[in-house]
């Protein structure tokens, strides 16, 4: 029954998920120089300066792995979420037109929100090869691992955007929120810096985190370390728990919507 | 001609307004226990059906439920109380280009609009050309319609409505944006597909004309009671008896 909900919309509203998604991408780059570049210009920017704070003023250590290239490896799936999330949180009411007069799964909206970031996500990843290959990194067969982790990254990711966009049709304080909410979770989150420089007494707290066990599991697979598989297998619990979760609140308001938005 | 496509059954429709919307106003109010929002009637035990083929006019002043009326049928909102059934496909003619992006060429907005309404890349292939050609857009198909003039959003988007599969639309007020050549011709479309019986219309206006020249029943609403269902002629006489009481009490 459940699933059945879950898995309809996919099937029965396939073409409007796509033409969704196709929308937000071909607007970015109508009435722009640059376009749809910026996608690469963003992390490259970030990536100057904190390469410049934390590998040439703070010196953070990172395993022997190139400073730019240990932060691709966080930076990049980090950008990634902030933009889904941000998006996501304000997708039903920016669509509030579409909501008052036409029915369709609503839910259409966020996992339009998160495709379209996802298409962008693969063009930065080509970014993170480049610098791969720039400074010699092998790339061997774990990287295959980045996919599973992804797949959790995108449930939890989904989940987060359910929650927040059917919040923010209530209460407008979340579209605030969710920003701040994001600028706190970098700096809990081993983006900048590497796992290893977390003091033993807090790292059984800190790892609660779901998407600690995410970016550390990147980096394994990435540059071939260890995987802390307990630390997945909880982001991965928890993700699931928050996607069910969510799903289940986003259809029980949804018909609301119209009312509402 | 027999079957009904839209049943309204009893059908409730409450509406809560807030009024407080800032914390500092909220918060007294919630220990007072003062109520959070104030409640609106927008359909009072509204019952009627509506059969396959048929053309509907739904008419009443400002605030008299007719939007609700049509967001009930469009099933984007559920009754508070009573049962709304409705049996196939609905393509609401959606407001000036609420479903449009500005930034996207006609051409583009076509597909984005129609997959709204719930069509595939197939069947908008196979209708492209009659949706192009009956705006009368050929040679701004692809400009950006953030270009467009409102009339000319509104062939677009009425182009699109009407040819979609669905059997049931719903027309709101839109047909008064374009100029006249053009409402005319979409009323002449109209009768066509009406002669078809191929498709139930329900028609939103407040143009009496339109309405009788165009509707074999109305239905009018009054502050979200429906005071009479029947004939146009009839109908509208109610509705101008109506209007005539309330121009008298305003006098009062």
């Amino acid at each position: 029954m459940m699933l059945k909900l879950l898995i309809q919309p996919f099937l029965t509203h396939k073409y409007l998920l796509f033409q969704l998604t196709q929308r937000s991408i071909k607007a970015r780059y109508k009435q722009s120089i640059i376009g749809y570049a910026w996608v690469l210009i963003n992390p490259l920017a970030q990536l100057l300066v904190y390469t410049f704070v934390f590998s040439v003023i703070f010196k953070f250590p990172t395993n022997n792995i190139p400073y730019p290239v240990f932060l691709f490896a966080g930076l990049l799936p980090w950008i990634y979420l902030q933009n889904v999330l941000i998006t996501a949180t304000s997708s039903l009411i920016d669509n509030s037109d579409l909501i008052r007069k036409v029915y369709f799964p609503r839910e259409i909206l966020p996992y339009s929100v998160v495709l379209s970031k996802t298409i962008d996500f693969f063009f930065a990843l080509s970014l993170l090869l480049i610098f791969m290959l720039a400074y010699q990194i092998p790339i061997g067969i774990t990287i295959l691992y980045i996919f599973p982790l992804f797949l959790i990254q995108i449930i939890l990711m989904s989940g987060l955007s359910l929650i927040f966009s059917t919040f923010n049709l209530f209460y407008r304080d979340i579209q605030y929120l969710v920003p701040l909410l994001l600028l706190l979770w970098t700096y809990i989150t081993p983006v900048v810096y590497a796992l290893s420089l977390v003091p033993k007494t807090y790292v059984a707290i800190y790892k609660l985190n779901p998407m600690v066990g995410i970016i550390e599991g990147y980096r394994s697979a990435l540059f071939n370390l260890p995987f802390d598989t307990g630390t997945i297998y909880w982001s991965f619990i928890f993700s699931v728990f928050v996607f069910l979760s969510g799903f289940i609140f986003f259809k029980k308001s949804e018909k609301v919507f119209a009312d509402i938005v | 001609m027999d079957n009904p496509v839209i049943i309204f059954e009893k059908v409730n429709k409450n509406f809560y307004i807030q009024e407080e919307k800032t914390f500092k106003e909220f918060l007294p109010n919630l220990f007072l226990g003062k109520p959070w929002a104030k409640k609106v009637a927008a359909l009072d035990d509204v019952s009627f059906k509506i059969f396959q083929g048929e053309t509907v006019g739904i008419i009443g002043k400002n605030g008299a439920g007719k939007s609700t009326a049509l967001k009930l049928i469009a099933g984007v909102t559920t009754p508070t109380t009573g049962k709304v059934i409705i049996t196939g496909k609905v393509a609401p003619l959606i407001e000036l280009g609420a479903g449009f992006h500005h930034e996207l060429t006609g051409y583009e907005n076509i597909f984005l609009n129609a997959a709204i309404l719930g069509m595939h890349k197939k069947e908008i292939e196979l209708k492209l050309d009659d949706i192009i050609n009956f705006s009368e857009l050929k040679d701004f198909i692809y400009a950006p319609v953030k270009k467009y003039s409102s009339g000319m959003y509104m062939r677009l988007a009425f182009s699109i409505a009407i040819n979609t599969n669905a059997p049931l639309l719903l027309i709101d007020e839109v047909l008064a944006v374009g100029d006249e050549g053009f409402q005319k011709k979409c009323i002449n479309y109209l009768q066509e597909v009406k002669k078809s019986g191929e498709k139930t219309i329900i028609f939103v206006s407040h143009s009496e004309q339109l309405v009788k020249d165009f509707c074999e029943k109305v239905i009018l609403l009054d502050q979200g009671k429906m005071i009479a269902e029947g004939k146009p002629s009839e109908v509208f006489e109610r509705y101008h008896h109506i209007l005539k009481q309330d121009e008298e009490n305003s006098k009062l």
